[in-house]
C-alpha cells in the first residue's frame, strides 16, 4: 500500500523520530523471541524437499507435464534424428514433420501461457544430424498467425525461413518444406522470424539444432541438450521467470542425476529474450568450452560462461565428488526467476 | 438570519390505502420480471469476457523478523487465485490462507518466511493464475509494531506529541487574547476560519487520495461524499436545534467552541490515523526539528478553539475539555492507523473530518456575519481569514 501524505508528510517524520526508539525496540524484542522459537520448516511450501529448511528462491508446487504434453527431464536427452534415409546420391536424408500450434501451456505452476510451439513443446524438437546430411523440415503452420522456421547455419537465401525471401510468412493452414545440408558441425539452434520478433520467440517458438561432426565427438556418459529461455507471461517485454528448457526450477526440483567420474557434455544455447546476456555456472567443477562447437578443441577451462541471445556452445566435465550441486545463471536474479538446476552426483 | 415564513396550505396526511400499495409495488414487481428475462436470456449481448478481469488490493504488510505477510482483497468481479509470488527478483516459496482461491471482495493472507534486512527497500509482485501481476511496495523494511504494552504506549506518545500537547499550549494564550478589543477578536475568529478552510481542503485532498487504494467496488471516492456531506449536515442540525432551543448567546459560543473542537479533533484523527499507517509501512525518515515544526503549526489549532469564547468565562475544566476533543483523537487515531491501518477506514475518518471542519467554519462564519453587521469590518475578515490559511501555508513551508 503506498501511502501519499501531503501535510502530513512532515507530521509522520516528525512522529517517526519518535517511532525509530519504538521500531528498533519492537525488533530487539522479536529478535530476541525469534531465537527462542525454531526456525519455521519451509516443507509447506511443496517441492522443497532437498532444500531443507534453507529459505530460498522455489516456485510452488509443480506444474501439470502430463497436460503440458512435455517434461523438461526428457527434454534433456531427446534428441531427434528424423525418418531416416538415403537419397540416390548417398547422401543421408533426414525427414521431420514440423507443425506450429498455439498451446496453453503451465510455465510456472498455476500460471498458464499461450505460448506458439514447435510440436507442442517448449522448446521445440532437438534435431540432431551429422555434418553434410540433407535436412527436410516439413514445416505445417496450424496457428492463426504466419509463421516461419529460420535455422542458424549454412544455407540458400529460400531457405532462411525469413519474411519476404522464398516462402516467407507460412500463413496458417500453409506448410513448406525446408531443405538444406547440414553445414557446419556444431551446436546451432532454430527459431521462428516472423515479426514482430522478439514476441514470436518469447511466446515459445525456438530449439535446439545439433550437427555432429563427420568423425563424430568423442565417446561420453551422457549428453544433455539445455536451452535457456525466459517467459514473459504478462506480455510487458519484462521476463518474469527464467529457465532451461522450459519450465523454471525444474532441475532444482528435479535433479539430473550423475555419477562421480562420469563425463558429461551440455549442448547449451541461449534464446533469452528482453534481457541481453544469459549465463552458465557450474557449481564446485570447471567444465571445457567449446564455442558454437565448431572445433574439437576446447577453447577456455572454466566455470562460467556467457552468452548473448543466439550464442551457443559445449560444456564438457565430470564431478570428482558425490553431492548435489547447483547449475544456474551467474546473473543471479535469473536464477531466482527460475534459471537453477542441480546435478545430483553419487557414486 | 430573518426567513420569511410563508404560509403553506396543509396537505392532509392520508394514509396508504391498498390500490396506492399496489402501485407502490408494480413497477418493482416488472422490475424483476425484466432481471429475470435479462438473466435467463442475456438480452442478445455477448455477456462473458475473453479476457480475465482481475483486481487485487494489498491491504497491508506485516513484518516480523524472518517473514513477510500480505493482507490481500479480491477487488475484481470474479474469484482470483494466487499462483506465485516474486519479492526482489526471486520466485519465493508462500502460502496464502484460508486458500489459493480467494472469492470475490473477500481478503486472504499471503505468507513468506522471507529474510528480510531492516531499512531496505522490497518489491513484491503476486502472480494470479491468469498471468496478471499485481504489485506491492515495501519502502523501508521495519518490523510491523504489534499491540504490545510498550507500542501502545508509544503510539499515545505519539498522538500526544500530534494532537494534544499542542492544543493545550495554543490554549494557553488563552487570558492575554482576552484583554483583547472585540476587532480584534473577531480578527482571531476569521483567522480561525482560515486555519480550518485550510484544514479543510487539505483533509479532503487527503480522503480524495487514499480513495484511490481502496478497493474498486468499496467506490473510496463515494464514500468521501458520503462521509463529508452527512457530517455537514449531521453538525448543522445538532446547531440549528441548539439555536431553536433559544440559549444564550453565550452559551451558543461555547457550543461553537466545542463544536471547532470537534473539528479538528477529527482532523487529528485523521492525522493520526496517517502518522500510524505511515509508520506501518515503513517510511521513516528522522528529523526531532520535524517534530518542533509540527508543534509549531499545530498549536494554531489551539489558538482556533478559543477564539469564539474569548469574551467569556469558560472554567479550566470546559478548557482542557476543549483541548481533550480536540487533541485526543489523535491518540485514537494512532492506535488504529499503527496497528489495524485500512485504507477504506481512513477514507471514513478524512471524509467524516472534511464535513466536519467545513460545517464549523460555516458556523464561525455566521458568528462573523453576526459580528459585522453590528459593526462593520471587512477588511479584518478578509486580512484574518488569508493570514489563517497563511499561516499553515508558511509552517508548512519551512517543514517540508
Amino acid at each position: 500500500m503506498a501511502i501519499k501524505l501531503s501535510r502530513r508528510d512532515f507530521l509522520k517524520s516528525g512522529a517517526l523520530t519518535l517511532m525509530g526508539t519504538l521500531g528498533a525496540a519492537a525488533l530487539g524484542h522479536f529478535t530476541q523471541s525469534a531465537a527462542g522459537a525454531s526456525p519455521q520448516p519451509m516443507s509447506h511450501a511443496g517441492q522443497t524437499g532437498h532444500t531443507g529448511r534453507d529459505p530460498m528462491a522455489m516456485a510452488v508446487g509443480e506444474v501439470d507435464h502430463e497436460r503440458n504434453g512435455f517434461n523438461p527431464t526428457d527434454i534433456l536427452t531427446d534428441f531427434d534424428y528424423g525418418a531416416v534415409s538415403t537419397l540416390p546420391s548417398g547422401q543421408t536424408l533426414r525427414e521431420y514433420q514440423w507443425i506450429a500450434a498455439n498451446k496453453t501451456i503451465e510455465v510456472v505452476p498455476g500460471i498458464e501461457f499461450p505460448a506458439w510451439t514447435y510440436n507442442g513443446r517448449i522448446p521445440g524438437p532437438t534435431l540432431r544430424c551429422t555434418e553434410g546430411d540433407r535436412i527436410r523440415v516439413n514445416f505445417t503452420n496450424g496457428s492463426d498467425h504466419p509463421h516461419t522456421v529460420h535455422f542458424h547455419g549454412v544455407h540458400p537465401a529460400e531457405m532462411d525461413g525469413v519474411p519476404g525471401e522464398g516462402p516467407g510468412l507460412i500463413q496458417p493452414g500453409e506448410s513448406f518444406s525446408y531443405e538444406f545440408d547440414a553445414d557446419p558441425f556444431g551446436v546451432h539452434l532454430y527459431h521462428c522470424h516472423a515479426s514482430p520478433l522478439a514476441r514470436h520467440i518469447a511466446k515459445g517458438l525456438y530449439g535446439a539444432f545439433i550437427v555432429d561432426p563427420k568423425e563424430g565427438r568423442p565417446k561420453v556418459d551422457h549428453e544433455f541438450v539445455m536451452v535457456m529461455n525466459g517467459l514473459d507471461v504478462d506480455f510487458d517485454d519484462v521476463n518474469d521467470f527464467y529457465a532451461v528448457n522450459g519450465i523454471p526450477f525444474h532441475y532444482q526440483n528435479h535433479p539430473i542425476p550423475i555419477r562421480v567420474g562420469e563425463t558429461v557434455r551440455i549442448y547449451l544455447i541461449n534464446i533469452l529474450e528482453f534481457d541481453l546476456i544469459n549465463s552458465f555456472h557450474l557449481h564446485a567443477n570447471f567444465f571445457h568450452y567449446y564455442p558454437t562447437g565448431t572445433s574439437l578443441t576446447p577453447s577456455e577451462y572454466t566455470d562460467t560462461v556467457m552468452q548473448t541471445q543466439a550464442q551457443r556452445g559445449i560444456l564438457e566435465f565430470s564431478y570428482k565428488h558425490p553431492g548435489r550441486y547447483m547449475f544456474h545463471a551467474h546473473n543471479t536474479e535469473f536464477a531466482e526467476l527460475g534459471w537453477t538446476g542441480h546435478f545430483e552426483v553419487s557414486l | 438570519m430573518s426567513e420569511q415564513i410563508i404560509p403553506q396550505p396543509k396537505v392532509k396526511a392520508k394514509s396508504i390505502t391498498l390500490s396506492t400499495a399496489v402501485l407502490l409495488i408494480l413497477p418493482l414487481i416488472v422490475l424483476g420480471g425484466v432481471i429475470a428475462l435479462f438473466l435467463s436470456t442475456g438480452g442478445g449481448l455477448k455477456l462473458t469476457s475473453p479476457i480475465p478481469v482481475e483486481a487485487l488490493t494489498v491491504e497491508r504488510t506485516i513484518l516480523k523478523p524472518g517473514s513477510v505477510d500480505l493482507i490481500i482483497r479480491n477487488a475484481g468481479p470474479e474469484d482470483l487465485t494466487i499462483a506465485q509470488v516474486v519479492i526482489n527478483d526471486a520466485v519465493w516459496p508462500m502460502t496464502v490462507s484460508p486458500a489459493q482461491t480467494i472469492p470475490r471482495l473477500r481478503s486472504a493472507t499471503v505468507h513468506l518466511d522471507y529474510p528480510w534486512a531492516e531499512g531496505e527497500a522490497y518489491g513484491i509482485t503476486i502472480f494470479t493464475t491468469n498471468a496478471i501481476a499485481f504489485a506491492a511496495d515495501i519502502p523501508a523494511a521495519v518490523a510491523t509494531p504489534q499491540p504490545t504494552g510498550r507500542t501502545f504506549w508509544s503510539f499515545t506518545l505519539i498522538g500526544l506529541y500530534v494532537g494534544v500537547i499542542p492544543i493545550y499550549l495554543g490554549l494557553f494564550w488563552f487570558p492575554a487574547l482576552r484583554q483583547l478589543g472585540r476587532r480584534w477578536m473577531t480578527f482571531l475568529l476569521a483567522i480561525t476560519a482560515g486555519l480550518l478552510v485550510f484544514l479543510g481542503i487539505d483533509t479532503l485532498t487527503e480522503a480524495l487520495e487514499q480513495a484511490q487504494l481502496v478497493p474498486g467496488p468499496i467506490q473510496g471516492i463515494g464514500l468521501v461524499g458520503i462521509g463529508a456531506v452527512a457530517t455537514f449536515f449531521l453538525l448543522d442540525a445538532i446547531s440549528k436545534r441548539r439555536t431553536t432551543i433559544g440559549k444564550s448567546e453565550a452559551s451558543q459560543r461555547l457550543s461553537l467552541a466545542y463544536m471547532i473542537a470537534t473539528g479538528i479533533g477529527l482532523h487529528n484523527l485523521g492525522e493520526g490515523l496517517a502518522i500510524g499507517a505511515a509508520f506501518n509501512v515503513g517510511e521513516i525518515s528522522l528529523g526531532a526539528f520535524l517534530v518542533v515544526g509540527f508543534i509549531l503549526q499545530n498549536i494554531t489549532e489551539g489558538l482556533g478553539i478559543i477564539a469564539p469564547v474569548l469574551r467569556d468565562r469558560p472554567g479550566i475544566r470546559q478548557l482542557a475539555l476543549m483541548g481533550l476533543v480536540g487533541g485526543g483523537p489523535a491518540i485514537l487515531g494512532a492506535w488504529i492507523g499503527g496497528f489495524v491501518p485500512s485504507a477504506t477506514l481512513a477514507v471514513v475518518f478524512l471524509a467524516v473530518g472534511t464535513g466536519a471542519v467545513f460545517e464549523v467554519v460555516y458556523e464561525i462564519a455566521k458568528l462573523l456575519h453576526k459580528d459585522t453587521t453590528r459593526e462593520p469590518m471587512p477588511l479584518t475578515v478578509f486580512s484574518g481569514i488569508v493570514a489563517g490559511m497563511m499561516l499553515l501555508w508558511v509552517t508548512g513551508l519551512m517543514i517540508k
